[in-house]
């Protein structure tokens, strides 16, 4: 029986960064991970970066900017980092091209990633930029030589984007919490405090129903200009979208509401005002200037390199509820990417 | 309101315009704006180095963008942007509460032009000392970056620091910087090049003074 490049690859000995020393082979059998896009430097390659991936619209405009600025001194592999053989898929393309750095994209990819280095023990491994992981902004997630960019947008951004489009003010905001991620909106806060922003929190429980959601809207709304609504998965069922959410947004008084997902803007339903997210292709500009600094630094990650904020933003607005209900800005709609009526 | 001419174009196609600059308002407006005031000119307007260079590999008739970017690309300006008769622009560095001293800053941020390695020159250039650069691709970008306190500085031109300071309670403060950068200038690069120059002469005020620009030459 022949044996497969994976099982080759996963079971040889390999000395250098990337390679797992694990005496467990990681791997067996199988196609080996799948490239997805690669690129060669122009010259001399001063460095390789693996950058894995899931396929999707984001992931690759984020392998867009990464490309763009990398490519010409980098060579650059995309592997494709999905489903059960995900770990497996990971360390064979760990050992396969042996990188200087490490590119990982998205919460499955980086559970893959971080399962690849607790079954691989203690050993060095070359850094990680972590994107697209959410709630990714103060901590590292049990990852060994790992940095990154969170996937939330800053609130302080928000309020910016916020205050280009409509005319009323915007100083005091709110968002309803569970006990989870009281911290994030906290950290948030903070920095929001230096544009003179107030956030007026409102806890929930960490299973709240549609009662709940409707009692906190009910009490943050005379309260508040805007209410930012936080991607958490727990908050955003469709059950409680329907049954908590609609109906508390629209009783009267109205206000912004801004969400981080831009199926949340329809003008079908009047839920979010915005959404505000991240350029994907910036965040993946924004990542190269990371390995940059690591290249720069001889691939060593500096102790208590910071996990860094997403600076670009793109806009979405839904025109038809903003038309009714708030007024915009006279150039209001030349600070939208995309309008939705 | 008249009605733009319509500018006829040899062999019936329309001439394709590439445009990369950098305004304080997003694409899609800045691109409808441009298209609207050029009737029979397909505009395409960029906002990064590597998406202008794939636009050049896909030979427009004409580029309009910064005469720093045509250098890089070895091309020569046609029609040049003036304001008040000037060819070039006051540029400032600006920082939060306090204007920032050039030689001393450690960390500015830049729109970024011509890349890593240009802008890094770009940057020295101007402020005669070699701080690290972080690079942004739109205008808007350069507030965030201050906010986020990434950087202590940001260079831009001087005439854009009331639009990125205007949705921000900071108080951002500016040192001018004594060096100066050319103004917007369009190079006629095809067959099509020469009446799209005409046609950018005759921009409307409103258009071009996104641009910086009042009259051309």
């Amino acid at each position: 029986m022949a044996l497969s490049r994976r099982w080759f690859l996963a079971t040889v000995p390999l000395a250098g960064l990337g390679a797992c020393s694990s005496s467990r082979p990681l791997v067996r059998g199988g196609a080996g991970p799948l490239e997805v896009a690669s690129s060669k430097a122009a010259g001399a390659a001063k460095g390789m970066i693996l950058v894995a991936m899931p396929e999707t619209v984001q992931t690759r405009e984020v392998w867009t900017g990464l490309r763009d600025e990398l490519a010409r001194d980098y060579d650059l592999v995309a592997v494709r980092i999905e489903g059960p053989e995900a770990v497996a898929d990971l360390a064979a393309a760990m050992a396969r091209y042996q990188p200087n750095g490490v590119v990982l994209m998205n919460n499955p990819t980086v559970a893959a990633y971080r399962a690849y280095q607790q079954q691989c023990g203690q050993q060095r491994f070359p850094p990680a930029v972590v994107v697209m992981t959410s709630f990714f902004d103060g901590h590292l997630p049990q990852l060994v030589t790992a940095t990154g960019i969170s996937y939330e947008i800053p609130l302080i951004t928000v309020v910016t984007n916020l205050r280009q489009v409509i005319s009323s003010p915007v100083e005091k905001v709110g968002v309803i919490v569970r006990p989870s991620l009281r911290g994030f909106v906290q950290r948030q806060a903070a920095l929001a405090a230096r544009e003179k922003v107030q956030v007026i929190e409102q806890p929930v429980s960490a299973s709240p129903n549609s009662s709940e959601i409707k009692w906190a809207l009910r009490r943050l709304k005379h309260h508040i200009d805007a209410l930012w609504i936080l991607n958490d998965d727990r908050l955003l069922t469709p059950r409680l979208i329907v049954d908590g959410w609609l109906p508390g947004l629209n009783e009267r008084p109205y206000y912004a509401t801004i969400v981080g997902a831009a199926a949340l803007v329809s003008p079908h339903q009047s839920f979010g005002t915005f959404a505000v997210l991240p350029d994907h292709t910036a965040l993946g500009v924004q990542a190269a200037g990371m390995l940059f600094d690591l290249a720069d630094n001889r691939w060593e990650l500096p102790a208590g390199a910071p996990v860094q904020l997403p600076v670009s933003t793109t806009t979405t607005v839904d025109l038809v509820q903003v038309r009714e209900r708030f007024s915009l800005r006279a150039d209001g709609l030349q600070h939208v990417d995309r309008i939705v009526e | 309101m008249n009605e733009p001419q319509r500018e006829p174009v040899p062999g019936g196609a329309e001439p394709r315009l590439l445009v990369f600059l950098h305004v304080p308002l997003k694409q899609r407006a800045f691109q409808g704006q441009l298209q609207a005031a050029l009737p029979g000119v397909s505009v395409s307007a960029v906002g990064r180095p590597a998406d202008f260079e794939r636009g050049l590999e896909d030979r427009p008739d004409a580029v309009l963008t910064l005469p720093i970017v045509l250098a890089a690309h070895h091309l020569a300006a046609t029609l040049q942007g003036l304001h008040k008769g000037a060819a070039d622009e006051p540029y400032v560095l600006a920082g939060v509460d306090a204007a920032p001293d050039p030689a001393r800053v450690v960390t500015v941020g830049v729109i970024d032009s011509l890349g890593r390695d240009g802008m890094a020159a770009f940057v020295t250039n101007l402020l005669g000392a070699h701080p690290k650069i972080e690079r942004v691709t739109k205008v808007e970008d350069l507030l965030p970056l201050l906010q986020l306190q990434r950087v202590e500085a940001i260079v831009l031109p001087a005439r854009l620091l009331e639009e990125v300071a205007a949705p921000s309670r900071l108080s951002l403060v500016a040192r001018p910087l004594a060096p100066k950068v050319g103004l917007p200038a369009v190079a006629s690069l095809g067959g099509g090049g020469g009446p799209i120059v005409q046609a950018v002469r005759r921009l409307p005020g409103s258009v071009t003074g996104e641009l910086g620009v009042n009259e051309w030459r």
